[in-house]
C-alpha cells in the first residue's frame, strides 16, 4: 500500500470524526435561517 | 436541511484527500529511502546479505510495507531473524517475502501412517484364534494370540476396528450366522479384557457368506476371525494444545 494512500485514509477517518464530534456538539441546534423569509 | 451543508463536507473531504495525496507524494520518497537504508544495514547485521528489502510497491509508489527477496540458500531461522530485524525497524509495517511464503521447519516428527491392520493381518496369516467345536469359547491355544493381536491394534486407538466372525459352510445357515456372531463377540470381549476400549470396537458375525478365496466352502480354513479398521478418528487438538490469543 502506497505511504500517500495510507495517509490519505488516516486523513479523510480523521476529517469524519471531526465532521462528527462538530454536528454533534453545534450542528444539531442550529436553526434554519436560510428557509425563513419575513 | 439544505444540500450546502453536505455538499461542503464533500468538498472538505476532497480538499483534505487531494493534501494527503501531495503530503504522501512529497514526503513518502525520502521516508521510504530512509527506511530502505537502514533496513540494509540491519540485513547485513543479521547475517542475511543475499536477502534485499524493497520498499516501493509494484506501481513504483514508496510504501512502509517492504518485500523482502533473495536468499532463497539461506537457512529458514537466518531468513525469519532478518525478517524481524526488518519489522522492527520503527516506521516499518508489515514485511512479506517475494517467494510467497515463509516455508517454516517444525520439530514436529512427520506422522507415519498406522500400520495396526496390516500387523494384525501379518499375526493372522500363519495362525488363527481357535475355538472349541461348535462352540463361542476361546480356545487356551488362542490366548497368547489374542494378547499379540491387542498389542498390534493398541495404536489404532481413536479408530473403530471391526471384528469379523466367518465359519465354513458345513451346517445349517442361521446356526453358522449365529455361531460366528458369538464368537466375534466372544473375541470383542477378550480385547476388551485386554485393555482395548469397547467404543472402538464393533463385532459381528457373517456366517458362511463370505469364503476365502481359493478354498472350498466347506474348507475348516474358512472358519476365522478377521480384523478390520474401518474409520479413523482424526484427533482433534487438545486445550492445552491449542495456542492463546496473542
Amino acid at each position: 500500500m502506497p505511504i500517500w494512500f495510507e495517509l490519505m485514509i488516516l486523513l479523510l477517518i480523521t476529517y469524519g470524526v471531526g465532521i462528527g464530534i462538530g454536528w454533534l456538539l453545534w450542528g444539531r441546534g442550529i436553526v434554519d435561517d436560510e428557509g425563513f423569509e419575513a | 436541511m439544505t444540500i450546502r451543508p453536505f455538499l461542503i463536507s464533500i468538498a472538505g473531504a476532497l480538499l483534505v484527500a487531494m493534501i494527503a495525496f501531495i503530503g504522501g507524494t512529497y514526503s513518502g520518497g525520502p521516508m521510504a529511502a530512509q527506511m530502505d537504508r537502514v533496513a540494509q544495514a540491519v540485513v547485513a547485521k543479521s547475517g542475511g546479505a543475499p536477502i534485499k528489502a524493497r520498499f516501493t510497491t509494484r506501481g513504483g509508489w514508496p510504501t512502509r510495507h517492504p518485500l523482502l527477496s533473495g536468499g532463497e540458500d539461506v537457512d529458514e531461522a537466518t531468513r525469519a531473524k532478518v525478517a524481524e530485524a526488518v519489522a522492527s525497524i520503527p516506521g516499518v509495517g508489515g514485511v512479506s517475502w517475494a517467494d510467497g511464503s515463509m516455508v517454516a521447519e517444525s520439530n514436529v516428527v512427520p506422522l507415519t501412517p498406522m500400520h495396526c491392520q496390516e500387523d494384525v493381518e501379518a499375526l493372522l496369516q500363519a495362525r488363527t484364534v481357535r475355538f472349541e467345536e461348535s462352540s463361542s469359547a476361546i480356545d487356551a491355544s488362542s490366548q497368547e494370540l489374542l494378547d499379540e493381536v491387542a498389542a498390534a491394534l493398541r495404536p489404532c486407538l481413536g479408530s473403530i476396528i471391526a471384528i469379523t466372525g466367518h465359519t465354513d459352510s458345513s451346517g445349517p445357515e442361521p446356526g453358522n450366522l449365529a455361531l460366528s456372531q458369538l464368537r466375534a463377540l466372544a473375541v470383542e470381549r477378550a480385547l476388551i479384557d485386554r485393555g482395548i476400549p469397547n467404543d472402538g470396537l464393533r463385532a459381528r458375525g457373517m456366517g458362511s457368506r463370505v469364503q476365502v478365496e481359493g478354498l472350498l466352502p466347506t474348507d475348516p480354513a474358512n472358519r476365522r476371525i478377521e480384523f478390520s479398521v474401518i474409520a479413523t478418528v482424526p484427533l482433534a487438538p487438545t486445550p492445552v494444545d491449542t495456542p492463546g490469543p496473542r
